[in-house]
């Protein structure tokens, strides 16, 4: 099977005797669904544990979100990936004229269609599609859900750097919990408190911008002129980067800001210190 | 020839004797004349305006730039005689097809369709340098998280103008050289059916690149090739010479589709039905017909976009009741068909090659024009997956995700032709076919990181970060441009009467289909890890992907340098090719070497499908000539009595 030899033996035999022809379609079939085998083994593996690697931890249910699409969508394709690659490469390993400037000796067999083929090909495709989007429209349903008692900030974006206003606002929390804000804060980095689920209200003062919290897994641009809409909510404590994700002009590069993610007591307290301090060293006094 | 046309002559000999001089320097003399005369004149009239006077000038010097450039190379010419009552004689025509001119004829406004390919495909190698030269400043820069390599100002115009130069030359990359040089062979025409046009459409874009190198000049376009309003309104006077570039580049596309229809539909030989058609005809043909739905709306919108910074309109501009919206709307129902206008023909050539060089038919036939139609037809109602995070109507999510996921479903049935081609094909691995391979492993990363990014919770992540510039850089470059290269190894023989050095031509491979794979795969680990787009700085947490993709981009470019060396130095001195060097069957090959002026010494009358690879005897012979086909055409004549 692995020299040249017996292939052009093959090719004499193929005219010969149609029963040759289905041995060696049945070899060819075999030789194929074994590269099929490991190459989906091999995409499924990766889809399911490479994956998350790639990925930073996420603070939020919607990053999670994206990062469990992916993995779904890459057990979900490697079968069909690898039989495209499993025929291309059964084809290079079996090419008869490798490098040959001579033409070959003899033409392949002519297959010009094969209705079973074209036809379990269009169904799997099909049936794929419509699980993607099941699958899409399930999760970005799951993301529409509105809360009553969820925290309003308002984003603004300007070339190039982000502001933050949360108005005041009276949230009824978990636990017979209230979170008052009494007068407006307006801030340059993105502090929250968590398990508070977020109303972002996002808009621009001159270009359009694209409002990034990076590990939350939304997105949504600031447009001049436009409130648009999105929301989160943090479910871990910690700090990321919210980026500008829309080219915004010169120092697109520069537009990003710290988010951090608090207790709810960390963010009362410094709420209550005036909202004036960087953050992090109010956690330190709430530490000490 | 009749006594009426004889004395015609002396009448045509206006635009004749005009075409007799004129010639790319008379083009660029009246070009650069023209366009002074229009910026004297602004300069003394509309540059007082103090709001748009700078952008208004730039607009009336580039727009004479263009015009005066056409006039100066011919293309007004035959317009000029028709309005004074003259025609062209034979003499006129003949010498307008570059008879008896040598290399000359590449220069000059030439209406046989093999000079055009020709000069297409010189004018495609220029804006690859181009875009690569930019493209290697943009992965020097992003060497390192601080670079100071290229100012942010420069990066933003080295970053827009990569972008729309590697666009249009991908537009036509593959539409230009092949589509003009070959396609009309492969059909049996003589010729395109509007030969001047033809020439038009070529000319019109090479005064379209001016304008686009230009805008480094004037301080260089800030906002990307997507130009999204209301940034490109801020921008200056570059983001008009951008908008000009595009509105001569969407007339040349426009010009371009319409005359391959025209062809295909009009110029078939006798016997070429629609299904005996080559795959690339449809492929042409299917390309050239959604340039026409998509790319008037480029034009619209720039048009749009030169009258907002102009002129004072304000369709884009919010605080005057415009919207960025809109532009983004009109942009993508152009931006999203362009990148099936840029990826079809490409996939048409690799049939070819597929085909050919498994020595075996198309998988298929039917349902691969039916996929290529169906990619076509879903693409049109695609255009707001790009616009998914953008706050517009997120309504519309559900049902843009469901187009734009059926799309996998026309585009998994051009992957099942092109495997089922391959399946026991005796192959022939040459160099096309190299590429052919290459092309089957990129587009299929390319087509499944498109699911991730058709999904729009997984989308609120990636947009706008190195996943997707990774994502259509594997479609784009990776699928397309490699195609197109495969496609270019195929009919390199019959455009330059050449053999290909396939030596050099493998070891260009190896390093474009390792460097390639090295720079993208790190953009997706990039795009992984959340890095946005487009910028010229970044985080020192993205360094080792960034330093990876930089080398594997400076492998690519040096493949890419490696091919163009084996490309130039075959075409002057290659061993010569023979007429039919892969034993193919499509017409192309079944003619001359160099291939005669009207393609055919004797008119080719078709009795089957190029593809009858393998198959009974009469089903392997494509078409029959001369005397040939007069018995064949006798004997079925007999047939019917």
């Amino acid at each position: 099977m692995s020299s040249n030899q017996p292939h052009n033996d093959d090719s004499v035999l193929e005219d010969l005797a149609p029963r040759v022809d289905r041995d060696l379609h049945t070899r060819h079939v075999r030789g194929t669904a074994l590269l099929w085998l490991v190459m989906t083994i091999g995409g499924v593996l990766c889809g399911v544990y490479l994956t998350p690697h790639l990925m930073p931890q996420m603070f939020a249910k919607e990053g999670r979100d994206a990062l469990l699409t992916v993995q779904v969508f890459t057990v979900a394709a490697a079968p069909v990936a690898a039989l495209v690659c499993s025929v291309a490469l059964y084809s290079l390993l079996h090419t008869r004229h490798r490098m040959s400037l001579e033409h070959p000796p003899k033409d392949g067999k002519p297959l010009r269609g094969n209705a079973v083929a074209s036809g379990a090909w269009l169904i799997v495709s099909t049936l794929l599609v419509v699980f993607l989007l099941f699958w899409g429209l399930a999760e970005w349903s799951g993301q529409q859900v509105v809360h009553a008692n969820a925290l309003t900030v308002n984003v603004v974006g300007n070339q190039w750097v982000w502001n933050f206003e949360i108005p005041a606002q009276k949230v009824e929390l978990e636990g017979d919990k209230t979170l008052e804000i009494t007068h407006p804060i307006s801030m340059s980095q993105l502090n929250l408190p968590i398990n508070v689920p977020v109303n972002f209200r996002v808009t621009s003062k001159d270009v359009t911008h694209g409002f990034w919290p990076v590990n939350f897994g939304i997105q949504v641009d600031a447009n001049p002129g436009v409130t648009t809409l999105t929301h989160a909510t943090p479910d871990r404590l910690g700090k990321f980067v919210v980026r500008c994700s829309q080219l915004c002009g010169l120092n697109h590069a520069y537009m990003y800001t710290e988010a951090n993610i608090v207790s709810d007591s960390t963010f009362q307290a410094w709420i209550d210190g005036g909202a004036t301090k960087p953050i992090s060293t109010v956690t330190a006094k709430g530490a000490a | 020839m009749s006594t009426a046309l004889l004395e015609d002559t002396k009448l045509s000999s206006i635009a004749g004797r005009l075409y007799r001089r004129q010639n790319a320097l008379t083009g660029l003399v009246f070009g650069i004349g023209l366009a002074v005369i229009g910026w004297f004149i602004s300069l003394n009239t509309v540059q007082s305006n103090e709001n748009f006077g700078t952008d208004m000038t730039v607009a009336v010097t580039m727009a004479c730039w263009v015009i005066g450039f056409n006039i100066g190379i011919g293309t007004f010419n035959a317009v000029f005689a028709w309005v004074l009552g003259h025609d062209q004689s034979r003499e006129d025509e003949l010498y307008g097809a570059g008879v008896g001119q040598g290399r000359s004829r590449y220069f000059k406004y030439c209406t046989d369709h093999k000079v055009v390919g020709t000069q297409y495909l010189i004018l495609v190698f220029v804006l690859f340098f181009i875009g690569g030269a930019l493209a290697m400043m943009i992965r020097t820069q992003l060497l390192t998280p601080n670079s100071s390599f290229l100012s942010p100002q420069t990066y933003n115009a080295v970053v827009s103008i990569h972008g729309m130069c590697m666009i249009i030359a991908t537009i036509i990359m593959v539409s230009g050289p092949f589509a003009n040089f070959i396609m009309p062979i492969m059909i049996g025409a003589k010729d395109m059916a509007f030969p001047r046009l033809n020439a038009m459409s070529f000319w019109v874009v090479v005064s379209a690149v001016p304008p686009l190198i230009a805008t480094f000049f004037v301080g260089g376009v800030n906002a990307g090739w997507t130009t999204y309003a209301p940034l490109s309104v801020q921008d200056g006077p570059a983001m008009i010479c951008f908008a000009i570039t595009i509105i001569t580049f969407v007339v040349s596309v426009t010009v371009a589709g319409i005359n391959t229809l025209v062809t295909v539909l009009t110029m078939r030989a006798k016997g070429m039905t629609f299904s005996r058609m080559p795959i690339f005809v449809w492929a042409s043909v299917i390309g050239g017909g959604l340039g026409l739905y998509a790319m008037p709306a480029f034009l619209l919108a720039m048009t749009l976009m030169v009258a907002d910074k102009a002129t004072g309109t304000s369709f884009f501009v919010a605080d005057q009741g415009g919207s960025g919206w809109l532009w983004e709307n009109v942009f993508w129902i152009m931006g999203h068909p362009e990148v099936y206008v840029i990826l079809i023909p490409p996939v048409g050539a690799l049939m070819e090659v597929l085909s050919t060089f498994s020595r075996k038919p198309v998988f298929a036939y039917k349902m691969i024009i039916g996929g290529m139609t169906g990619v076509a037809g879903l693409s049109i109602m695609v255009w707001a997956h790009h616009m998914f995070t953008t706050g517009w109507a997120p309504d519309l999510a559900g049902p843009f995700m469901l187009t734009t996921e059926l799309i996998s479903i026309p585009t998994g049935i051009i992957f099942l032709c092109a495997i089922g081609t391959l399946w026991r094909g005796s192959n022939w691995v040459r160099l096309p076919m190299y590429f052919g391979f290459l092309f089957i492993w990129n587009f299929i990363v390319g087509g499944v990181t498109g699911i991730y990014l058709s999904d729009v919770p997984a989308d609120n992540y990636f947009h706008g970060n190195m996943f997707v510039t990774a994502h259509f850089h594997y479609t784009l470059l990776g699928g397309a441009m490699i195609a197109g290269t495969a496609g270019l190894c195929y009919w390199f023989p019959k455009v330059t009467g050449r053999m290909l050095d396939e030596r050099i031509g493998r070891w260009a491979f190896w390093l474009i289909a390792i460097g390639f794979q090295v720079t993208y795969l790190a953009q997706f680990y990039e795009g992984f890890k959340g890095m946005p787009r487009r910028v010229a700085n970044y985080d020192p947490v993205f360094q080792p992907e960034n330093l990876t993709s930089s080398i594997g981009a400076y492998v690519l470019m040096a493949g890419w340098v490696v091919l163009l060396y084996a490309l130039v130095s075959s075409w002057r001195n290659g061993p010569v090719a023979p007429a039919n060097p892969w034993s193919a069957k499509s017409l192309e090959w079944h003619t001359q070497t160099p291939v005669p002026l009207e393609n055919f010494l004797e008119d080719p009358l078709v009795i089957n499908d190029p593809y009858g690879y393998g198959g009974v005897a009469s089903e392997q012979i494509h078409a029959v000539f001369g005397a040939n086909a007069a018995a064949h055409h006798s004997a079925n004549e007999g047939d019917h009595a």
